[in-house]
């Protein structure tokens, strides 16, 4: 049998009816299928990645960095649905390509403070003491730097690249992430199936990676489906600032924060990114909401 | 739910589209005479208070030791040189100084200073004063930026840079109270231009001495100007009011002025729409509105004394070889970025300084020519673009610099087929990289400080601080040279032009286009003009509240509508 | 109590010194200097100017200079407005910070709240999802479309407010708006979770059981705890929003702290920057013990360590 299958407030269910070791997730699936506005989301989501994915081989679509200075802006018409701008540029082609970009800056950055914080939170809250205290410091220290310097710094002394980006914006959420693993992990080391794992002379690497770090993993899911839309949101004020993608690419943010500055002239420009960035951050919000409902109750009820 | 959620989302951004398509129309309308509209409101203020958009907060009001149009429009109010500009023609008027005499070989000025003149504090204003203050300038201690004005007197260059050690060795004297005497080291024609620059501007040496840098904090300082310094806040405003102990306090009209130091330029342009500025001046306005204000009665523009170009680095591969330069040059279609891309409101440009000097005839500027840019290339070892190593055009952030940039590069990529990367920075690093040399193609501009093309062909000399191309040719040196020398202003205009030239040829400058000057100003308004300096001295502006006499009738219901949206 | 108090206020030090160090070494770092500028300056001058703020000596020299103006408080004159010192700067930057974070938190709050309350009670029904969305309406939308967009629609279509600046009470409005519309959100979602969690437990039952009216139970017992995550949320939100949107500062051109932070950042304007992070960090370090003394105070169960 698992570890995993030992812990009575793990698996209530198990320890009544005898089922199968993973009825927690299977259980806090079926609360989220109930729950339509984040099933909806998540459909939503989805085809939008793989939209946003299979953009250049999508036919028909124009090419986002063809310019037709002639034309200029002009408003949604049949040849270009969401009209173009200044440099007659299709907006729906750069909309979706801007798309593309978001997301992926959206899913590395977040990704970048997953690893980040899950293992600092982690090894900080398993090990306490010192090593907590002091790791926890530095949490705190971080959090009081204003990010805007690394994030200049680390854009100008290294290239200006979207890598650089992803860096700077995955370096900034991770200190939330850690915080919240560590908070789970001081509540979840005590208990019985972690003893076991330790009489049983599992490493402290082992047991943390191994056996703590999975049973964070639903506050872990909820903060990260919520980590990407603040990731995408920090990545258009970069734009504002200049700071974010480089043209001639552009994210939802860069379009958006240029859009704003025409809006009594050209409002489509700043509608239509507008409208796919806000669908966007409102689906992972209720997607988000609605895992942490489903994964919501059993995680609390400590049996001791 | 899902549909009614996506239904509140679009009914919520459908309803801000609304919003936002109703205002370009609804503006206030008042109809002027030419039979266009105003833009906003044009009720004029009650008091004689004029209030417009000082743009990004002053460094320092201290001039001689400033740098930038927002810090010079405020001490020009507070301080007065020796001469004034004409608010329509810049011609140096007279300011503290009546009169003044040249020398027939032009190297000596006497400016004579009016009697009764006194700082706001009551001291008399002196000649020594004026002399104190330029040695301020040149002393290295003090590190002007702009101690490079002052170079055409006599010895002042080598007392600025620590060559010369005795003061009394520069070329300016002052022999009794009211007189000033300078020594130019070469006839300056364009002397008297310099002399209305902030730089030039007297201090008030007993305040200085006192308070040292505080002395531009509004408990201690002191002006001649026409104005007062009454309050201050940091990135908020500046108020300033009538100065009864100015000369010509008769001839000023305004009681106060209030500048606000606003950066964003939407917000400037908001402010003048709900009257609370009467003045949007040059360069508040976001580019992307000038093809629609032109419709305006309060649209003003013409030529400014600024060229748009991008620098080569030439010490770079393959920028080095004077026939890449060429073709890279000859590639960009100046026409069209102009006319559909900056939408007409500035004018291509094919060379390096700008038009408005009288009697300056400009060498033939650089054409779009793609036949013969692609021979250039070809000339230069690289047909076709093939082989053509990736440079850079680097730009520091702003919206209508990376949009040149990717229209130049789509030009570039198409006509000689060459694929260059672009490279946004900001400011302080952009800065770096362009004096240090690391960059390719870098934007600039330059806007000159005076009316004579020297302004823009200083710069090219080899080794000049603000050259930043690396690039330097003793025959155009040599050129300078003989043209700072040359006392027939024919003859002298004809070797600048030939410098040009040379420059223009040896391709390590791309212009692009020539400024304009673009501002937006209430119809109230009286005094203020439009300079191809875009310096207006504020004490001939005042408020017109009749000004409606001389428009058409009022439409009706006009007025109507307005808030309170009012100048406080 | 105290030697929890006491402790924390000492922490604060060793913090603030690895904060100023960190930011220091960054500034450093980063291309470009304070003294260049689009024209030349004589390179005369450029030493002169180095000279007068100690930039020609070594860095270490330069870093003990700092180390030991910062104990005195005296952070010098800023590099890009040389009249003026930075505390000067900082403290009359900080009113307007104050007065307009102040003003949206209040709003976020008095908005967020009842907002969170009712959906959690109102759990996974019509009325939860239309609050949680006019909530979430905040979230999606940036300042800096909101910004335009409400200055477009109140100010220069209808007039009601001016389009920027802070003079007089209506000028107030439009930014305070602008910068608490997120915040509602981010309010309005904690208060559910926290009201959802509180409301499950048994001894909330055992109220309702005892017969006492829905509204009692909720606002007399769920609410106490229900809010606690806003209240820790509080606290580094407050630092934040005091910092000023800097979005919101340049739409509006409001004078406050945020926008020295970023242009200095730009201008390389090494004492403003660091004085304001030293600063900031002061200010996030006590918010953040005051919403933990404020915890227990809500809390009884918890201890402080």
């Amino acid at each position: 049998m698992s570890a995993a299958a030992l812990d009575p407030a793990l698996a209530p269910e198990m320890a009544e009816a005898g089922s199968r070791p993973e009825s927690l997730w299977a259980d806090a699936w079926k609360r989220l299928r109930r729950n339509r506005a984040a099933v909806a989301s998540m459909v939503f989501l989805i085809g939008l990645s793989l939209l946003a994915a299979a953009a250049p081989w999508i036919p028909g679509l124009a090419d986002p960095t063809l310019q037709d200075l002639r034309l200029g802006a002009s408003p949604p018409s049949a040849g270009h649905w969401f009209g173009t701008d200044e440099l007659g540029r299709d907006t729906f082609a750069r909309v979706i390509y801007g798309g593309r970009i978001s997301l992926m800056v959206g899913l590395v950055a977040t990704l970048v403070s997953l690893v980040i914080g899950v293992s600092w939170g982690a090894v900080a809250g398993y090990r306490g003491g010192k090593i907590d205290e002091l790791m926890m410091r530095i949490v705190d220290v971080l959090y009081s730097l204003p990010y805007i310097f690394l994030v200049i710094l680390l854009l100008v002394f290294f290239s200006r690249s979207i890598l650089m980006l992803f860096v700077a914006l995955g370096l900034v959420q991770w200190l939330t992430m850690a915080r919240i693993v560590r908070g789970q992990v001081l509540s979840l080391k005590h208990q019985t199936f972690v003893e076991s794992a330790r009489a049983l002379g599992a490493s402290d690497a082992a047991i943390i990676f191994r056996h703590i770090v999975p049973n964070t993993l639903g506050p872990v899911i909820v903060f990260t489906t919520l980590t990407v839309p603040a990731v995408i949101l920090q990545e258009a004020f970069l734009s504002f600032l200049g700071l974010g993608v480089q043209p001639p690419d552009a994210s939802w943010g860069t379009l958006v924060s240029d859009g704003a500055r025409m809006l009594a002239l050209f409002p489509w420009l700043v509608i239509f990114p507008g409208m796919a960035l806000s669908a966007t951050l409102l689906c992972f919000n209720f997607l988000g909401d609605g895992l942490r409902d489903a994964l919501d109750p059993h995680d609390r009820r400590d049996v001791a | 739910m899902r549909p009614v959620i996506r239904l509140r989302v679009l009914a919520a951004t459908a309803a801000c589209a609304l919003l936002s398509c109703a205002p370009a129309r609804q503006a206030d309308v008042q109809t002027a005479a030419s039979g266009k509209r105003w833009f906003g409101d044009v009720r004029p203020p009650v008091e004689n208070v004029f209030t417009y958009a000082n743009g990004a907060e002053p460094e320092r009001i201290d001039p001689g030791l400033m740098s930038g149009q927002p810090d010079g429009r405020i001490a020009r109010m507070l301080l007065e040189g020796l001469t004034t500009p004409d608010p329509k023609t810049l011609e140096s008027l007279p300011g503290q100084a009546y009169r003044w005499e040249i020398t027939p070989d032009g190297r000596t000025y006497t400016f004579h200073l009016r009697p009764g003149l006194t700082w706001s504090d009551g001291r008399p204003v002196t000649s020594q004063d004026f002399l104190w203050s330029w040695m301020r300038v040149l002393k290295p201690e003090t590190a002007a930026r702009y101690a490079t004005f002052l170079y055409p007197v006599d010895n002042a260059e080598a007392f600025n840079k620590g060559e010369i050690k005795d003061s009394t060795r520069v070329g300016l004297a002052a022999p009794d109270d009211s007189t000033f005497v300078v020594r130019l080291g070469q006839p300056t024609s364009y002397f008297l231009m310099l002399t209305q620059f902030y730089t030039c501007l007297p201090v008030p040496r007993h305040v200085i001495e006192k308070h040292g840098a505080r002395w531009t904090r509004i408990e201690n300082f002191v002006g001649n100007g026409a104005f007062r310094l009454a309050y201050w806040r940091q990135n908020d405003r500046f108020e300033l009011t009538k100065s009864p102990t100015y000369w010509d306090a008769a001839h000023v009209r305004l009681d106060r002025v209030i500048a606000y130091s606003v950066d964003d330029l939407n917000t400037c342009t908001n402010l003048y729409k709900a009257g609370v500025t009467d003045w949007n001046p040059s360069g508040y306005l976001p580019a992307q509105y000038i093809p629609y204000m032109k419709d305006f009665a309060d649209y003003r523009s013409g030529r400014y004394q600024a060229t748009y170009f991008y620098s080569i680095n030439v010490t770079r591969k393959p920028l080095d070889n004077v026939w890449v330069r060429r073709a890279l040059n000859l590639a960009v279609d100046r026409e069209t970025i102009a006319r559909d891309l900056l939408k007409g409101s500035r004018d291509p440009w094919g060379n390096i300084s700008p038009s408005g000097y009288p009697g300056y005839q400009h060498p033939p500027g650089l054409t779009y020519d793609p036949e013969k840019a692609r021979e250039c290339l070809a000339k230069a070892g690289y047909p076709g673009g093939k082989g053509f190593p990736k440079i850079e055009i680097l730009f520091n952030t702003s919206e209508d610099h990376r949009r040149i940039a990717e229209a130049i590069q789509a030009m570039w990529r198409r006509d000689l087929g060459i694929d260059i990367e672009l490279s946004n920075q900001e400011w302080g690093s952009y800065l770096q990289a362009t004096t240090s040399l690391q960059y390719d193609v870098s934007r600039r501009s330059w806007i000159g400080d005076y009316l004579d093309p020297n302004t823009f062909l200083e710069m090219w000399r080899t080794g000049d601080g603000n050259n930043r191309t690396g690039w330097g040719d003793p025959r155009y040196d040599a050129l300078l040279r003989r043209a700072a020398a040359e006392l027939d202003p024919a003859k002298r205009f004809a070797l600048l032009a030939e410098a040009e030239a040379l420059v223009l040829d040896q391709g390590a400058v791309i212009p692009i286009y020539h400024y304009s000057t673009v501002e937006l100003l209430k119809p109230y308004v009286k005094g203020l003009y439009q300079t191809a300096l875009d310096v207006h001295p504020m004490k001939d502006v005042w408020i017109d509240r009749d000004w409606q006499k001389d428009a058409a009738p009022v439409a009706a219901g006009a007025a109507a509508g307005r808030g309170g949206s009012g100048t406080r | 109590m105290t030697t929890f108090l006491i402790r924390r206020l000492l922490l604060i030090i060793p913090t603030l010194w690895v904060v100023g160090t960190l930011t220091f070494f960054m500034m450093r770092f980063a291309p470009g200097g304070p003294f260049l500028a689009e024209r030349d300056i004589p390179a005369a001058a450029k030493e002169q100017l180095e000279r007068q703020y100690g930039l020609d000596r070594p860095l270490h020299e330069q870093y003990l200079k700092f180390l030991a103006n910062t104990v005195r408080l005296d952070f010098g004159p800023s590099y890009k407005y040389p009249a003026r010192q930075v505390t000067e700067i900082i403290f009359e930057a900080l009113p307007v910070s104050l007065e307009l974070g102040g003003w949206a938190l209040l709003l976020a709050v008095l908005i967020g709240v009842p907002i969170g309350v009712i959906a959690a009670v109102r759990q996974n029904t019509g009325t939860d999802f239309a609050a949680m969305t006019a909530a979430l309406a905040g979230v999606p939308v940036p300042n800096f479309v909101l910004g335009p967009l409400l200055v477009l629609g109140l100010s220069l279509s209808l007039f009601i407010f001016p389009p920027a600046l802070w003079s007089g009470p209506q000028s107030r409005v439009l930014p305070v708006l602008t910068l608490s519309t997120a915040y509602i959100a981010y309010i309005a979602r904690l208060t559910r979770g926290g009201m959802l969690e509180v409301l499950r437990q048994d001894y909330i039952r055992t109220a309702r059981a005892k017969g006492l009216s829905e509204t009692t139970v909720v606002s007399k017992h769920a609410l106490k705890l229900g809010i606690l995550p806003v209240v820790s949320y509080l606290g580094p939100a407050a630092a934040r929003v005091i910092m000023g949107s800097v979005v919101v500062e340049s739409i509006f051109a409001v004078p406050g702290l945020g926008q020295h932070l970023v242009r200095g950042a730009f201008n390389r304007d090494y004492t403003l920057v660091l004085g304001v992070v030293l600063f900031y960090s002061l200010f996030l370090m006590l918010l953040n013990l005051l919403v933990d003394i404020a915890y227990t105070r809500l809390d009884p169960r918890v201890e402080l360590a």
